[in-house]
């Protein structure tokens, strides 16, 4: 892994999309008998565009709300929430970084590296 | 996650309170902390460390541990004084950012239901309104309407109770008219500069929604600014 800064974010009041809009949206799915996979950004380093805390919602037809990379990582994210619901998992790190291939794929084209925390809601 | 827990933020949220979502990253087990809960066996060993985060205020994985922790924090009020077209551009804007929203406009003609839905609308004197609301240092003022007898009580309450951001519409004729009559309230000049007067940033717009896009822009700079001053 590169040496690379860690970055701790301080809570960010104006983030809409870290709090109300994506999680009622996540409970109003859970409510149509969906099941619901929460993704979370816990960990940044260097200049990773979304924030520590920063969420995005995937229900098992692939539908999907918010952001945790502003594009470049959400593909590989839809298909690991998808592979955590079919193999009936409960939760799961997924750290991208410029040197892993997949991130390279996915074209995480900012330099930064993000850790996503992904769990069923349920 | 748990429903019970998912359930649990949104109405925290919904309250407008202060707390955090503790995540064991090891486990999946996620829990909800604020000052007056204590925590479930998961989490104790780790007490100091997760209160330490919880009052800066920080978000991530606590060193040495497997937890992860997101702050939710109580959002920024603004009181828009004036119901006028721009506060319409206004609460637009402002509802993609978190931020708690007032209107006060004594003029009912102004306060239709029609005209703004969604937000609360006190349809009173800005002296008798603002009495109602708890205000503290996190609150930002915003006045539309360029009418003295409705602007200035709410200018003067603003300034009084030491509001973060207050901004006031109009040209720099009337804004200079403004702060000679502040000054013979008894403001002080340092206290009359700290109005941002005109209101909003230049870049050169002229109609609603750019007026109204200025302010917001203003209002989100110093907003950042208390949030950085107020966790260093």
């Amino acid at each position: 892994m590169r040496e690379c800064k860690i970055n701790y974010f301080l809570g960010n009041n104006l983030n809409e999309c870290m709090s109300e809009t994506i999680l009622k949206s996540a409970n109003s799915w859970i409510e149509t008998k969906k099941k619901v996979v929460l993704a979370t950004v816990i960990k940044t380093w260097g200049s990773s565009p979304c924030p520590i805390g920063s969420k995005m919602i995937v229900n098992e037809k692939g539908d999907f709300l918010g952001s945790v990379s502003g594009g470049c990582v959400e593909a590989s994210i839809i298909n690991e929430c998808l592979e955590l619901i079919k193999n009936k998992n409960s939760f799961k790190k997924i750290h991208f970084t410029v040197e892993d291939e997949s991130a390279w794929s996915v074209g995480l084209a900012c330099g930064g590296e993000l850790t996503v925390y992904i769990e069923q809601i349920n | 996650m748990k429903t019970k827990i998912l359930k649990e933020i949104i109405k925290r949220n919904s309250l407008k309170e202060d707390f955090a979502v503790l995540t064991n990253l090891s486990t999946g087990n996620s829990e909800i902390f604020n000052s007056k809960k204590s925590l479930g066996n998961e989490f104790k060993n780790y007490e100091n460390k997760i209160k330490n985060f919880y009052n800066l205020k920080k978000n991530g994985i606590i060193d040495g541990t497997q937890i992860f922790i997101l702050n939710y924090i109580k959002p920024v009020e603004v009181i828009i004084v004036g119901a006028v077209h721009i506060a319409q551009y206004l609460i637009d804007l402002l509802k993609n950012f978190n931020f708690i929203v007032t209107i006060i406009d004594p003029r009912k003609y102004f306060t239709t239901q029609q005209r703004f839905q969604k937000v609360k609308i006190i349809n009173e004197w800005p002296n008798n309104a603002l009495e109602k609301i708890k205000t503290n240092k996190n609150f930002a003022l915003i006045t539309l309407t360029h009418d003295p007898k409705i602007d200035d009580p709410a200018l003067s309450y603003a300034l009084k109770n030491k509001f973060f951001y207050i901004g006031a519409l109009g040209s720099k004729k009337t804004h200079e008219n403004r702060c000679k009559r502040l000054k013979e309230a008894g403001f002080a000049e340092k206290e009359i500069r700290s109005i941002h007067g005109p209101i909003g940033i230049k870049f050169g717009g002229k109609s609603t929604p750019e007026i109204a896009l200025s302010i917001v822009a203003q209002l989100v700079s110093e907003t950042n600014k208390i949030l950085l001053n107020s966790k260093n």
